[in-house]
């Protein structure tokens, strides 16, 4: 058994739905994201506009970030999951040094300030806190809502295919984007796409072995840009972090004082 | 326009080359400290244990023990979980090399604390006749396990390093000979401060050995940066870096004027000069020290990921 994620581009919208979920099923602390949107600039005919790819740890077969780690706190599940043992974890952050996809993250004071800087933890904080306590001093990362695969297999559900036993994010993806499930099994749904679609492994070359593959076989280019129609209050959204660019898209964009 | 959104961004950094910073930078200068610790230690270990030195023994061991593990400790997020890295706690040795480094270096305190008691008795007659050769035999056999794990001490930080496949600069398998052969150049320049205070150090042939160790350095380092500038697109950012960019002060006026040219001057004045004065010895070991410390900085501070995206089909 060993699950995976096909993330097909051509239907991502870039809503940061992913991202959001993540976020709110992990009470991530206010800098931190696991999931993220990589902006990736494309041009086309001289067009220059902006792709983005939905990115988060791609638990490796053959993940550096284990063999690197001094503890064992950084572990693979035998589903495949890399998990890290918060308990273990002495924060030497070599993992961060050595996933060559920049996933992981070191959780210092500095990035969890409270949702609310300067004033008191709200309910849903404190909530978050009792369910996921992230420790500060230790790394972190997506582990593809192990909670929820637990919980599925606990109760004979079956991840990629009940919500219930689903990552979050594949849950809340609206465009169906993303698919979820055992690559080892031929007949799950990531197991079809992949021999279906012609599938992509981000930086194959370093035999890491990714479990998040995408499909489409082009990145960037103009079979990967949302459609017109889809570009509204999403697209205005990722594209506000590079303003000249959202301003001749959306040249009646208000100025935000 | 100000950015309001806290959370909800677009991350551009991972298809540009970024550079690593948890190894450098805030908290990170610890693990720089850490690692010049490392390198100063050794050489000076080494060095001393070759020249029969008690006085630059002790001194290395004192920044191996001191320093270098203190910087390591303090650096950590979780200090005191600090056992679990160390074998038999954890079983990770098999392929991390921090978890292999942390045995050497404790290894090498204990097995060199025993060597320094031991010499120490020696050398000042402080063993009773009869049990001279035993004492004699565990010196020997402390100063082999010593010397050994110190040697592996300094080259783990540097396999460390170059096991990142993440960062090209770093994966390639001279970072570890660059940082034992500095190291040891800084050794013998270490040895002459020690010499300074306590006498029963030659000079001369320290000088001689420096020669040779600065010469082989200056081209380790040219042919790592031709290298590296080769292997990838990542890694010729790397070397602009370096030469051009951001720390190119530091390369140029740390690593190779005052690590390299300038002992090299004092190494070569004393050739024609006979005995050196004591400010040019000074100058010879200050000189050295801050070439280390440069040079980890400028390898930390130019450990570039390569992006995420830079391989794609498109490209
Ligand atoms: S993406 Fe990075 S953190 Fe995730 S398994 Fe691979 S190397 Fe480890
Ligand atoms: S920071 Fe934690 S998880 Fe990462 S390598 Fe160090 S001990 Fe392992």
């Amino acid at each position: 058994m060993r699950y995976g994620m096909v993330i097909d581009l051509t239907k991502c919208s870039r809503c940061h739905g992913c991202v959001a979920a993540c976020r709110v099923e992990h009470f991530l602390p206010l800098h931190v994201t696991w999931v993220k949107l990589i902006a990736y600039e494309t041009e086309d005919a001289g067009v220059v506009d902006v792709s983005t790819f939905p990115v988060r740890c791609n638990q490796c077969k053959e993940a550096p970030c284990v063999d690197v780690c001094p503890t064992g706190a950084s572990h693979q599940r035998p589903d495949g999951i890399v998990e890290i043992t918060a308990s273990k974890c002495i924060g030497c952050r070599y993992c961060v040094i050595a996933c060559p996809y920049q996933n992981r993250t070191f959780l210092s004071k500095e990035l969890d300030p409270g949702y609310f800087p300067g004033h008191a933890r709200t309910r849903f904080e404190e909530k978050g806190k009792k369910l996921y306590p992230h420790q500060r001093g230790t790394t972190m990362k997506c582990n593809f809502c192990l909670e929820r695969i637990d919980y599925g297999m606990k109760n004979n559900l079956k991840p990629g295919v009940d919500r219930d036993a689903t990552p979050a994010c594949v849950n809340t993806c609206q465009a169906r984007a993303l698919t979820f499930g055992d690559l080892d099994d031929p007949e799950s749904n990531v197991s079809k796409l992949l021999r279906e679609r012609k599938p992509i492994q981000l930086q194959r070359e370093l035999g890491t072995d990714p479990s998040v593959y995408y499909i489409d076989g082009k990145i960037g280019g103009k079979d990967n840009k949302a459609p017109a129609s889809a570009q509204t209050g999403s697209h205005i959204q990722h594209l506000s972090s590079v303003e000249a660019r959202a301003r001749e898209v959306f040249p009646h964009l208000k100025e935000n004082k | 326009m100000e950015r309001r959104r806290q959370w909800i961004t677009t991350h551009e950094w991972m298809v540009k080359p970024t550079a690593q910073t948890e190894w450098v930078d805030g908290q990170g200068l610890l693990i720089w400290l850490a690692e010049v610790f490392s390198a100063l230690g050794m050489g000076l270990y080494l060095v001393a244990l070759f020249y029969n030195n008690w006085w630059g023994q002790l001194a290395g061991w004192f920044i191996i023990v001191g320093l270098k593990l203190p910087f390591h400790f303090f650096y950590l997020g979780r200090p005191w979980r600090f056992w679990r890295a160390i074998p038999p706690f954890t079983s990770a040795w098999k392929t991390s090399w921090l978890a292999r480094g942390m045995f050497f270096t404790l290894m090498y305190s204990a097995f060199a604390l025993v060597q320094l008691i031991t010499t120490y008795q020696l050398e000042h007659n402080l063993v009773a006749a009869s049990s001279v050769g035993m004492v004699t035999a565990i010196d020997w056999v402390m100063r082999f396990l010593a010397g050994l794990f110190m040697l592996l001490t300094g080259i783990y930080c540097g396999f460390a390093m170059s096991y990142c496949k993440s960062i090209p600069f770093w994966n390639t398998g001279m970072l570890p000979i660059v940082f034992v052969i500095m190291g040891l150049a800084d050794g013998l320049g270490l040895i002459m401060g020690v010499g300074l205070i306590t006498g029963g150090v030659d000079f001369h042939a320290i000088e001689s050995a420096s020669r040779i160790f600065l010469l082989v350095n200056a081209l380790l380092i040219s042919t790592y940066l031709i290298n590296a500038s080769y292997q990838s697109k990542t890694g010729e950012y790397s070397v602009k870096e370096l030469l051009v960019g951001k720390s190119a002060v530091v390369f140029w006026v740390g690593v190779i004027i005052l690590g390299i040219v300038a002992p090299m001057a004092i190494s070569v004045i004393s050739l024609y000069a006979g005995e050196l004065s004591p400010p040019l010895l000074v100058l010879a070991v200050l000189s050295h020290t801050i070439g280390a410390f440069s040079l980890k900085y400028c390898v930390l501070k130019v450990g570039i990921y390569r992006p995420v995206l830079s391989k794609l089909p498109t490209f």
